[in-house]
């Protein structure tokens, strides 16, 4: 017995000590960190939270490291970002520790329920804009009008289509005539929309319709690509969606089938490079500027890619900074700011090394000077605009 | 001999409370300590507490019998999910809360009967429940809500009942049911003994069917109130919703101090002190960890305590002999 009570205080002590220590690593704002004194710059520091869905896509990390290591670096700000948020109620709960770690504005990359984090954000007083995706319309033309609701940039649902579609197009003027198409994470808004444009731009009906909002309808209702819904100019010879057990298998069946091309709305590239570059068989994807992506397309058969480049997040960055500092930026119509970006493609190598080349290390496309003459107290909503609009 | 096991079963019953005390405690200390406001993040500590303690002290009963309900986040999601139908519907708000919990009570029934009547294994059962309703929810939720991804209501309409107040009484009433029901009716002194020993339990006449059928419903009215906290918290419903309160379930009621196994060594308290304990744990990592570190760095030390506690609270029950 004795013994037995000597393990339990052992264990008890351990799990005590083990606690004290992470609380004593942990230090406080303002600590010395790794030798540099942050104390001096913490009153004026402003703290930014960051929600984030994906923590490992390539996107998603190019995004976190221009926020922390270069405008972290070039402005005064701290960035806090969640760890990967899997719901609304995640979302909610986030923003409020956010709002009670002193944020000032909160940059969302989290889609789960955006309605309830504006609701949030408002009812908190934190400033809060969109970075990735947007609002859809009827839910924007609701929330526009939120005092805290600074606004959104990125790619618009439209936008989304339109990128699938030339994607489609690309592959329908060079002759192609079989494909494979992934679906990435359908039901996502964002895949639904590219899925839809890649439909209409290989020259394809689905249900009978070409119609953009006939099809999102569609494919919402059908959870999946329905391939006997599917008829035109291109054979869709196999569909596949989501990341599981079984898309190894499901892939190697759309190999199987021997399509002259594979056709990805997202994330192909993280998850299917090798398996296509071994098959031979030209790919595509709408993903983002990384160096894997530049070796798929230089070694590889990757042979377009839309795509989004790290820095695309500054305006959104300046757009809160100036809402922080007092110049809470409205369009025309005095309602929070939307403005759509567009995609990069590339085709080739060179075409992908101005892009990437360009949007790295300490010269991003959205540089401090460049962000810097959207940041002020002069700045309006036609500066932005034009900025975001000639990138 | 007797008086060592006493000792060994006073600690175990003690241990998970002390436990709340110091992580409440060391909660306190880091928030104050990194300057974070403390009323607000009691406050969060708390919403994302209740959801967990109100589902698994439902769940006890359950686990009690010597089983357990993989499906009661699935539950607790299409329960909700139906609430939120039925409101956009009808605008009612009081058949949106009756069709909650009608809705809980009989996904949780529909397992008992599979479980007591067809006596299928209630862990293959729930299984096959988890994978039918999160998806039926998923379909309703992704046609329903098209682009926006999921489906709500306005906000204004749960509004009322979103307070610490209200909240708090909700989670006492249930629990002092749950309490009243578990230590001082036959409920549940013959759901201890089921699940301790149920050959003998069926031998003394006890049966089974009827204290099964039981175990799920009270099951089933905590995932009504769950799911019904659970909009009051966000009023909206997204395929994800609810998707962590099953295994949740499991270590809250494990940190709370119970046996997985059920039996006479239940304690209708552990799910609301272990959720809190979870939970509690959980923040405090968050805030000591700092966003920098590594991902993944709070679950894995999470799963250490998990252990710990595991093997802690599970020494006492180790033994060859029946308790008596």
């Amino acid at each position: 017995m004795k013994q037995r009570v000597t393990k339990v205080l052992g264990l008890l002590l351990a799990g005590v000590m083990t606690l004290g220590m992470l609380t004593a690593c942990g230090g406080k704002n303002g600590d010395t960190e790794g030798g540099k004194d942050t104390s001096s710059a913490s009153k004026e520091t402003v703290k930014i939270g960051v929600l984030v869905a994906d923590v490992s896509g390539e996107e998603a990390q190019g995004f976190r490291s221009y926020y922390e290591k270069y405008i972290a670096s070039n402005y005064n700000v701290e960035f806090t970002y969640t760890d990967a948020l899997e719901s609304a109620e995640d979302e909610k709960s986030a923003i409020e520790k956010f709002a009670s770690q002193g944020c000032k504005a909160i940059i969302s990359l989290s889609g789960s329920d955006r309605a309830q984090q504006i609701e949030t954000c408002e009812q908190y007083g934190v400033y809060y804009a969109v970075a990735s995706g947007v609002l859809e319309d009827e839910q924007f033309e609701t929330y526009k009008g939120y005092e805290y609701f600074v606004g959104q940039v990125g790619p618009s649902n439209a936008t989304e289509f339109e990128a699938g579609k030339a994607m489609g197009e690309f592959f329908k003027n060079q002759g192609t005539k079989t494909v494979a198409i992934y679906g990435a994470f359908i039901p996502n808004p964002m895949h639904v929309y590219r899925l839809a444009g890649t439909i209409v731009g290989l020259g394809d009906t689905y249900g009978g319709t070409d119609d953009m909002n006939g099809i999102i309808g569609q494919i919402f209702q059908d959870q999946t690509l329905d391939l006997s819904k599917v008829e035109g100019d291109t054979e869709v010879v196999a569909y596949l969606q989501g990341y599981g057990d079984t898309t190894t298998d499901e892939l190697n069946a759309a190999i199987q089938k021997s399509p002259e091309a594979f056709l990805s709305v997202g994330m192909a590239t993280t998850f299917f490079t090798q398996s296509l570059n071994e098959a031979g068989i030209a790919f595509s994807d709408i993903d983002s500027f990384t160096q894997a992506n530049g070796d798929a397309i230089e070694n590889g058969k990757l042979t377009y890619l839309a795509g989004k480049y790290s820095s695309s997040i500054g305006p959104v960055f300046a757009l809160v900074m100036n809402a922080v500092n007092g110049n809470v930026i409205r369009d025309d119509e005095g309602n929070a700011v939307s403005i759509s970006q567009g995609y990069l493609v590339a085709t080739d190598k060179a075409t992908f090394d101005e892009y990437y080349v360009s949007d790295n290390g300490d010269s991003p496309i959205y540089d401090k000077a460049t962000l810097d003459s959207i940041i002020g107290d002069n700045v309006t909503y036609a500066d932005v605009k034009a900025l975001v609009e000639s990138k | 001999m007797k008086e060592k096991r006493n000792i060994g079963q006073m600690i175990t019953t003690v241990l998970p409370f002390a436990a709340l005390v110091a992580l409440f405690f060391i909660f306190i200390g880091v928030v104050n300590m990194k300057g974070y406001r403390l009323d607000m993040y009691l406050k969060i500590a708390f919403n994302e507490g209740v959801v967990l303690a109100v589902v698994a002290t439902g769940a006890i009963f359950i686990y009690t019998l010597g089983t357990f309900d993989i499906s009661l986040g699935a539950s607790t999601l299409f329960s909700a999910t139906m609430g939120v139908m039925t409101y956009n519907k009808t605008e009612n708000l009081g058949l949106m809360i009756l069709v909650i919990f009608a809705v809980g009570i009989i996904c949780s029934l529909f397992n008992s009967v599979l479980a007591s009547v067809f006596h299928i294994p209630a862990f293959v059962t729930t299984v096959a429940m988890m994978s039918v309703l999160t998806a039926v929810a998923a379909k309703i939720i992704t046609t329903e809500g098209g682009a926006l991804g999921g489906i709500r209501i306005p906000s204004s309409v749960l509004k009322p009942f979103d307070s610490m107040g209200c909240k708090i009484a909700l989670l006492v009433i249930f629990f002092a049911v749950s309490l009243f029901m578990f230590r001082f009716t036959k409920v549940g002194r013959r759901q201890k003994f089921i699940g301790g020993n149920p050959l003998c339990a069926y031998l003394t006449g006890i049966r089974y069917n009827k204290y099964t059928i039981i175990a799920f419903v009270m099951a089933g009215i905590g995932v009504g109130l769950g799911a019904f906290l659970t909009l009051v918290y966000t009023p909206s419903v997204t395929t994800t919703t609810a998707s962590s309160i099953g295994m949740n379930i499991f270590i809250a009621i494990v940190f709370g101090g119970m046996p997985i196994s059920g039996g006479p060594f239940s304690k209708i308290y552990a799910a609301l002190v272990g959720g809190f304990s979870f939970m509690l744990l959980n923040d405090i990592l968050e805030i000591v960890i700092e966003s920098n570190a590594a991902y993944g760095i709070t679950q894995i030390i999470s799963a250490v305590f998990f252990l710990i506690v595991v093997y802690l609270t599970s020494m006492n029950y180790r033994t060859a002999m029946l308790p008596r």
